[in-house]
């Protein structure tokens, strides 16, 4: 995919993104990463999360987990559907509570 | 002749005789591997989620009954779940069905290597090993498919558990009414099957080679916790004898019992305090059974393993004032964080040690990371204040060490005196010896502390240079050695030169061979496994001190490990001929292998 293409799909319509820092002590590990997926489950939309070129399946834990994010790295939040604003916005909540981690 | 006697390292004693019941085994070797036919293909998607759903619905019932203390555990079993639901595992092996044609259990296996690939390729050793949780919940869901399914909660009459290995979800599962005995393949001294198996009072070993390939569900077996052996299929005669063996025991064990709340006094007056070595607060009621004393160590790492973030000192303060309370006016020692590096994967990143025996653990890992150490000496200080509490470090090699370690201890205090918090000013420190470094500057050590603990199982380790898990030199590993022995006596001597007071914690100190030997050193205090405490103690009160010194005088005059092995064989033969019957298999691996 081009860089030409990846902006058009930023642009097309319904397409949301968001870019969130990973805030808690440990990354995005095996808790979080759950988290992230549980949450991402609720919405109808596609949603994904972008790290350093790689786009993955916000839905999936195991995705997730494989973006290695670790403590202070920027991720962004994409998300296409009906529902995309509702689910950015509760995943940027999630991120910015560092994932409810006591 | 039994088909085959396996050996493994006994993690708790007794002698069970019934039939093996495989859980958890490795199935892998017997996946089966076909392709199906296009007509068939829906039907197999089908079953390929059911069984999804049915593993995530058996973990939800299973979360359920997880006790709010091993949270950890089911913050695990939430990973799991969200792994089960997740559609690049699921979804991946339908994939594989639909457009390959092959049966679910295969497809599934192809989905899990596209993943071990994914994920082999990240430099983070944290979420590298996640692989070892998708490969749990992929082998949960291939047992499911493949019908092998032993339903842990489903063993309907008692028996033995095999196991490849034992996690803690598994544990909760297990209805432990049902259960006779543990052996597992994988997993150590302080595994969790240990504990759970010394909870239940039942045998258990672990680390038995092989055990898969020699033993069967529904076979006979007898886990021999006493020797560390599994006698598999024996002969009548095999069997009638440990009939036998195993009332005995239970007579034995029994009888002991009885008298193990009467103080650990020698024949001529001499008094030992008898202590428990443990590591859940939970393992408090079984120490107060069988007559302990106090506690000698409270091993302290549990509380950081099997997670990601490191306890708070509030968790553990939590613990430690519960354990300082319940047992006071009984007193406990508290060994700091006994870790290695390679534990704190996840908080510390990988140090690619090549022999982490020797490298940065215990006390050589906490002065290192002030803070994990600090947080865990304020909430030991804060228990401190609400019982009988002591406190020692472990892996000391040299004068300038204690000083560090008393220095941050120093600095918890000051703190916690600042912040208004109450603790014991005056709680007794002291050190582990477990370094042949610090058995020949024990004179100078002495000088630094309150009082000395023995490390027996890494001084024998470190001063003979053998890893007695290592089958091709375990032999080697011989707590009578006449080098022990001498290190042993030299430490003690150099304690009561300095006025301190001297304890033993390790194997040597549940070994009737062996604390004959140590009262005649004069030794003040010996820790063990709570369950070997009443046997001890009868030792003990069945002996006198001039027999023990006399034994002490004559062991050390010897050049050779069977010499000294003859020497206790005749005093225990002499004066405690039932001990001989249950514990002559501990002498066994005197001689070099054939």
């Amino acid at each position: 995919m081009t860089e030409e293409n990846g902006t058009m799909d930023l642009e097309s319509e319904g397409c949301l993104s968001r870019q969130v820092v990973v805030a808690n002590e440990h990354g995005l590990h095996a808790r979080p990463a759950g988290k992230v997926a549980q949450q991402a489950q609720c919405f109808k939309s596609s949603i994904s999360l972008v790290h350093q070129d790689q786009e993955v399946d916000a839905k999936s834990i195991l995705d997730i987990l494989t973006l290695a994010a670790g403590p202070g790295n920027i991720v962004e939040i994409r998300a296409t559907g009906s529902d995309a604003e509702a689910a950015v916005e509760s995943l940027e909540r999630l991120f910015a509570s560092r994932f409810e981690e006591g | 002749m039994a088909d085959i006697i396996l050996t493994g390292i006994s993690v708790a004693t007794g002698i069970a005789i019934g039939k093996a019941y495989f859980v958890n085994r490795n199935h892998q070797a017997h996946l089966p591997r076909h392709t199906i036919a296009a007509s068939l293909v829906p039907g197999e998607v089908d079953r390929l989620h059911e069984a999804f759903a049915t593993v995530e619905a058996e973990l939800a019932s299973i979360r359920k009954q997880v006790p709010d203390e091993l949270k950890s555990h089911g913050l695990l079993i939430d990973t799991h779940r969200t792994m089960l639901k997740d559609p690049k595992l699921s979804g991946a092996a339908e994939e594989y069905v639909r457009t390959l044609g092959l049966n679910a259990a295969w497809a599934l296996e192809k989905a899990v290597s596209d993943q071990e690939a994914a994920f082999g390729a990240i430099k983070d050793p944290y979420i590298r090993e996640r692989m070892q949780d998708v490969r749990v919940v992929a082998d949960k869901v291939q047992v499911k498919l493949i019908g092998l399914d032993n339903d842990l909660s489903a063993i309907s009459s008692r028996a033995i558990i095999m196991a490849h290995d034992l996690t803690p979800a598994d544990t909760v599962e297990l209805q432990v009414d049902k259960i006779m005995g543990f052996a597992t393949v994988r997993g150590g001294k302080t595994s969790h099957t240990g504990i759970m198996a010394r909870s239940l009072g039942i045998p258990a070993l672990v680390g038995v080679d092989k055990l898969e390939d020699h033993i069967h569900d529904g076979d006979l077996v007898i886990i021999d916790g006493l020797a560390g052996k599994i006698v598999v299929n024996p002969t009548e005669t095999e069997l009638e004898d440990y009939n036998e063996r195993a009332a005995n025991f239970e007579i034995y064990t029994r009888k002991i019992k009885r008298h193990c709340q009467l103080p650990a006094e020698t024949f001529d007056g001499s008094r030992v305090q008898v202590l428990a070595n443990i590591e859940l607060v939970e393992e408090v009621a079984t120490v107060i059974d069988n007559g302990g004393e106090g506690i000698g160590l409270y091993r302290t790492e549990y509380a950081y393993l099997n997670r990601i973030e490191l306890p708070t000192e509030e968790e553990l303060a939590d613990k430690y004032i519960d354990l300082a309370a319940i047992m006071s006016p009984r007193k406990v020692v508290f060994r700091s964080l006994d870790l290695g590096a390679d534990k704190f994967i996840a908080s510390y990143g990988e140090l690619n040690e090549t022999n982490p025996a020797m490298g940065l653990r215990a006390i050589r890992f906490c002065l290192k990371n002030p803070q994990l150490f600090k947080t865990q000496l304020r909430a030991i200080l804060r228990a401190s204040a609400y019982g009988n509490v002591s406190l020692m470090f472990p892996m000391i090699s040299g004068v300038k060490e204690v000083r560090q370690a008393k220095a941050w201890l120093a600095q918890a205090k000051a703190e916690l005196r600042r912040e208004g918090v109450q603790y014991d000013p005056d709680m007794p420190v002291g050190i582990m010896i477990e370094l042949p470094a610090a058995v020949m500057i024990a004179e100078y050590l002495a000088q630094e502390v309150d009082f000395f603990s023995i490390g027996t199982n890494d001084l024998i380790q470190y001063s003979i240079g053998v890893d007695r898990t290592n089958h091709h030199v375990s032999y080697l590993y011989q707590p009578l050695h006449p080098a022990t022995l001498r290190s042993i006596k030299l430490v003690v001597d150099a304690a009561h030169q300095a006025g301190i007071e001297v304890s033993l914690c390790g194997e040597v100190a549940s070994d009737p061979f062996c604390v004959p030997i140590l009262l005649g050193m004069g030794i003040d205090s010996i820790s063990m496994t709570p369950q070997a405490i009443p046997g001890i103690k009868r030792i003990i009160r069945q002996t006198n001190m001039h027999d023990c010194r006399k034994l002490l005088k004559d062991v050390l005059g010897c050049r050779t490990v069977s010499r000294i092995n003859n020497l206790v064989m005749d005093n225990i033969f002499k004066h405690f001929p039932e001990e001989v019957d249950f514990f002559s298999s501990l002498l066994e691996n005197d001689e070099s292998p054939t």
